[in-house]
């Protein structure tokens, strides 16, 4: 069953444009990122999904039905706020079981799927506390309990690992995709951290301004990004994306020439990330030299910032390179820019060119 | 030193009238009246009984009762939707309508009553309760108003959002979810608009004369320019205001966002 | 469209401007029609007391006589300036010093101010008879008193004597009112943030300076809230005077609340009663846009 947002476009009474005319369209059972900036159009995009936002104009279908002025009880769908928004006045029990009592499911059955539930979690514990009592990452998983309790047909988070603390996220993160393996729901997750979308994702949607630019497995958009946007979006330290044009075969930037053999002529941004970039300790053929800036050691990974004249460049390699201890900032190095791991931005629309 | 002095200063002058009041309704009569004030004296109840039941006092706390929690009850049933609306929804001319609501509320009530009058004289409701009780939901709503406003803003957004997807429709959230959530500034909302109401005098005093008299209006009855008994006086008093001590207890936090419309939280 | 798509539409979308409509309903019924209607009677000669008076048409007339013809009115109006000017700058003065003590030097002010609020929760009527059987002029307890420490005659009552009278009345307002005033002040500088008060004394400010120059400013907005809120509250005073003198001796303490009161509710003389009712509406609608304008103005930087 496929879930579209077809043109949907959302203005907001200020005047902002949230969405202009955003278009996507996944599987059920799929776990799908909506990724971006803040502004991006994101979080809109999911509250048009869930019904909490009316688009302005577009249309949203689930299996080819229109269900864009359906309520949000009658779309089948939950949610996980970011700040939990669990009712305060009732009990840990109260608030997971109260989506089944609304909808009205028998009450015998209401208790075996509370704490089944409730055991996936590991909350079972909990069940006597109010909201007030838990701790940050308690009263998350109450509140994806309560999102999952009545199966819905798709859940939908907005951003609900923002108001962890950063071991707590990991381990959530693990969680999340363990429940998706086993439940099978279709999860829609909302973040801006590129790295929880790389690692949840079965497909991720990047967004920016308001449209989509592109929908892909992690790998692709990792090692085919569809934009310039995306390929400095995605990945830490970002994609080195160097302005320069390419005539007669050749690539000329500020301080860096390579033979890009077969290539018309236009003007282009060529990416490489740091860790694609190779290393070497003494000049060799086809390698540029380079003078050390900075270095960072990210264990296990050392980063090393260089330049060229006007051209600088990040480098990420294994800290236990041999020599690297020995290099200084100052030192001269020389860097290989493999020309598989190249990526060619248009300079004027920032497109990838094949 | 100084300050716990003149704070001493200031409790006793706050209070020693209230207390002479109260030790006036349990003076015999030549204690009430004597030359030098009285401070130590053996008590009598009789001014109770002989007031509310003799000088048929009594209805008029039935009265009063009615009258502050009609008026009360009338004022939240139709006031809390429309804070909700206030808090939670945005049109033109919002604040303009706000504004409306704060001026019933702040109106001098000599310049209310004086319309009020002249309408319930019309539609031949004077001397009856529910002229003082439709009076008093008019400026209890506008408290209503004023307070649920900022209680609901204090509810955060996504509570609404989570109801809905929960599966309820916007007035079973409203019913189900929001109320029993902002039930304790209800409460608190509800025994301000009771003490107000028990409280209030002008409206009462020209609405009604008779049957439907309440207590406020009542006591000036007992004073006569002779002979003024005033151990049934302050008996009277205390059972006028007895109660409304208790409440002040009870919705002291709220007190400060009732009374100066929300302006500051307490 | 079937039915129960209908009602289930109700349900979400009636959730919205539908709830406004029972209060609007009530404040447009009681209020603003009675109140048109009033301002319709304050163009007839409408009196209950003089035959043949019976609501015809008179043009401004009443309005002329209000202007021109009716000193007592002008006289009453005069009497509550003072009455609001003297009480509000009391209650100000002493409500603020008294939330600063509370402030500063107190712990338990929980406790405190519960029965410090006892005066202002009193009905007002009874704190009226109270104050009656305090200062009646025979058995009087602070009457008796003061006579002893010699500050008042033999014979003088204070509610009886026509220059001690209005002082009188409005330190029995002050009694009642200071404590809203130190109520609101400690909230508000109860919700001041520290860091501006611990700069100025890491500056080296002495206390009366951080009081001028840190407090003060920063309670601005609460500073005119209070005296635009009592202001309002006693401009529109009544029970209390009411109970206490009925305006007298004489028309010493008349209110203004009280010559309308007297003109409609004992004269009968309803055409002009409306007249002076809108006019005391009038003052309080001016008094009441200012200080809504002064509140939310000041809403960003107020103590919320």
């Amino acid at each position: 069953m496929a879930v579209a947002f077809r043109n949907v476009t959302k203005v907001f009474p200020d005047g902002t444009v949230a969405l202009d005319g955003f278009e996507l369209t996944f599987e059920t059972g799929e776990f799908v990122v909506l990724l971006g900036p803040s502004g991006s159009g994101k979080t809109t995009a999911c509250r048009i999904l869930a019904g909490l936002e009316p688009a302005t104009s577009g249309r949203i279908e689930v299996g080819g039905r229109d269900i864009t002025d359906l309520p949000p009880r009658e779309r089948g769908m939950s949610m996980v706020f970011q700040n939990y928004a669990l009712y305060a006045h009732k009990s840990v029990y109260d608030n997971i079981a109260y989506p089944l009592r609304v909808r009205g499911v028998p009450k015998q059955e209401i208790d075996g799927r509370v704490r089944d539930t409730a055991r996936l979690l590991q909350i079972d514990e909990l069940m006597g506390r109010r909201p007030g009592q838990l701790s940050g990452g308690q009263a998350q998983r109450v509140a994806v309990a309560r999102a999952l309790v009545w199966q819905p047909d798709i859940c939908l988070m907005d951003e609900p690992l923002s108001n962890l603390d950063a071991i707590l996220r990991l381990q959530t993160r693990t969680e999340l995709k363990r429940l998706h393996a086993e439940l099978k729901t279709t999860f829609v997750f909302v973040t801006h951290d590129q790295e929880e979308a790389m690692t949840l994702g079965t497909r991720i949607a990047v967004l920016k301004d308001g449209s989509l630019v592109q929908f892909d497995t992690p790998r692709e958009i990792y090692h085919r990004p569809a934009s310039r946007f995306v390929a400095e979006f995605i990945g830490r330290p970002a994609m080195n994306v160097i302005d320069g044009a390419i005539a007669g075969g050749r690539f000329r930037a500020d301080g860096l020439e390579l033979a890009l053999p077969g290539r018309a002529d236009q003007a282009v941004g060529l990416g490489i990330r740091p860790e694609h970039i190779l290393l070497h300790g003494r000049p060799k053929e086809g390698a540029q030299a380079f003078r050390l800036d900075v270095k960072e050691l990210v264990e296990p990974d050392m980063l090393l910032f260089v330049r060229r004249g006007a051209l600088a460049l990040v480098v990420r390699t294994k800290a236990d390179l041999a020599g690297l201890d020995a290099l200084e900032p100052g030192a001269e190095v020389h860097l290989e820019l493999p020309g598989e791991r190249l990526h060619l931005f248009d300079a004027a629309s920032g497109l990838r060119q094949p | 030193m100084v300050a716990l002095a003149t704070l001493v200063v200031v409790l006793v002058i706050a209070l020693t009238p209230y207390l002479w009041l109260l030790m006036t309704s349990f003076k015999t009569r030549l204690d009430a009246l004597a030359d030098a004030p009285v401070w130590l004296f053996t008590p009598t109840l009789e001014h109770y009984p002989m007031v509310f039941l003799d000088k048929g006092y009594l209805p008029m706390v039935g009265n009063s009762l009615i009258v502050a929690g009609v008026s009360t009850a009338l004022s939240l049933a139709i006031g809390v939707p429309a804070a909700y609306v206030f808090a939670r929804h945005d049109f033109a001319g919002k604040e303009d309508l706000f504004f409306f609501f704060l001026t019933t509320r702040m109106a001098p009530p000599i310049s209310v009553v004086v319309p009020m009058f002249l309408f319930f004289g019309y539609v031949g409701l004077i001397d009856t309760r529910t002229s003082v009780i439709l009076a008093h939901s008019t400026f209890n709503l506008s408290l209503v108003v004023w307070m649920m406003r900022g209680f609901f803003a204090d509810i955060p957004r996504e509570i609404d959002e989570a109801a809905q997807m929960d599966g309820h429709t916007r007035a079973g959230m409203f019913l189900r979810v929001l109320l029993p959530l902002a039930a304790p500034g209800m409460a608190a909302t509800a025994v301000l608009c009771f003490i107000l109401s028990w409280n209030e005098f002008l409206y009462a005093l020209i609405l009604v004369a008779f049957e439907s008299r309440t207590l406020t209006v009542g006591i000036p009855g007992l004073v006569t320019p002779h002979g003024t008994l005033w151990g049934q006086v302050a008996a009277v008093a205390v059972v006028a205001t007895l109660p409304i001590i208790v409440f002040t207890f009870l919705v002291q936090r709220h007190l400060v966002r009732g009374l100066t419309f929300g302006a500051v939280k307490g | 469209m079937n039915l129960s798509r209908w009602g289930s539409g109700i349900l979400d979308r009636g959730v919205g401007p539908l709830f406004l409509v029972p209060a609007l309903l009530l404040l447009v019924v009681l209020l603003v029609g009675p109140f048109l209607y009033m301002v319709g009677v304050s163009f007839t000669d409408l009196s209950f007391a003089l035959p043949g008076h019976d609501g015809n048409f008179v043009g401004f007339e009443n309005y002329r006589r209000l202007m021109r013809e009716d000193p007592v009115f002008w006289q009453s109006f005069g009497t509550t300036l003072v009455f609001v000017s003297g009480v509000v700058s009391v209650e100000f003065g002493l409500g603020f010093a008294l939330a600063l003590l509370l402030f500063h030097h107190v712990q338990r002010r929980r406790f405190v101010l519960t029965l410090l609020l006892i005066p202002m929760m009193l009905a007002p009527v009874a704190v009226g008879l109270m104050w009656k059987l305090m200062l009646h002029g025979e058995f009087g307890m602070l009457t008796h008193y003061l006579r002893e420490l010699g500050l008042l005659g033999p014979q003088t009552a204070l509610l009886g004597n026509h220059d001690l009278v209005l002082p009188t009345v409005m330190l029995v307002d002050v009694w009642e009112w200071t404590p809203f005033v130190t109520l609101v002040f400690l909230a508000g500088l109860l919700s001041l943030p520290r860091e501006p008060f611990e700069a100025a004394v890491m500056d080296g400010a002495r206390p009366w300076q951080v009081f001028r120059d840190i407090t003060v400013p920063l309670l601005r907005p609460i500073i005119a809230l209070v005296l635009l809120l009592r202001g309002i509250d006693a401009f529109k005073e009544f029970d209390k005077v009411f109970i206490l003198t009925g305006g007298g001796p004489g028309t010493a303490t008349e209110l203004i609340s009280i010559y309308a009161w007297r003109v409609n509710f004992r004269n009968w003389d309803l055409g002009y009663g409306a007249v002076c009712a809108f006019m005391v509406y009038l003052v309080v609608l001016i008094l009441c846009a200012v200080s809504y304008k002064a509140i939310y103005w000041t809403e960003g930087r107020a103590v919320k």
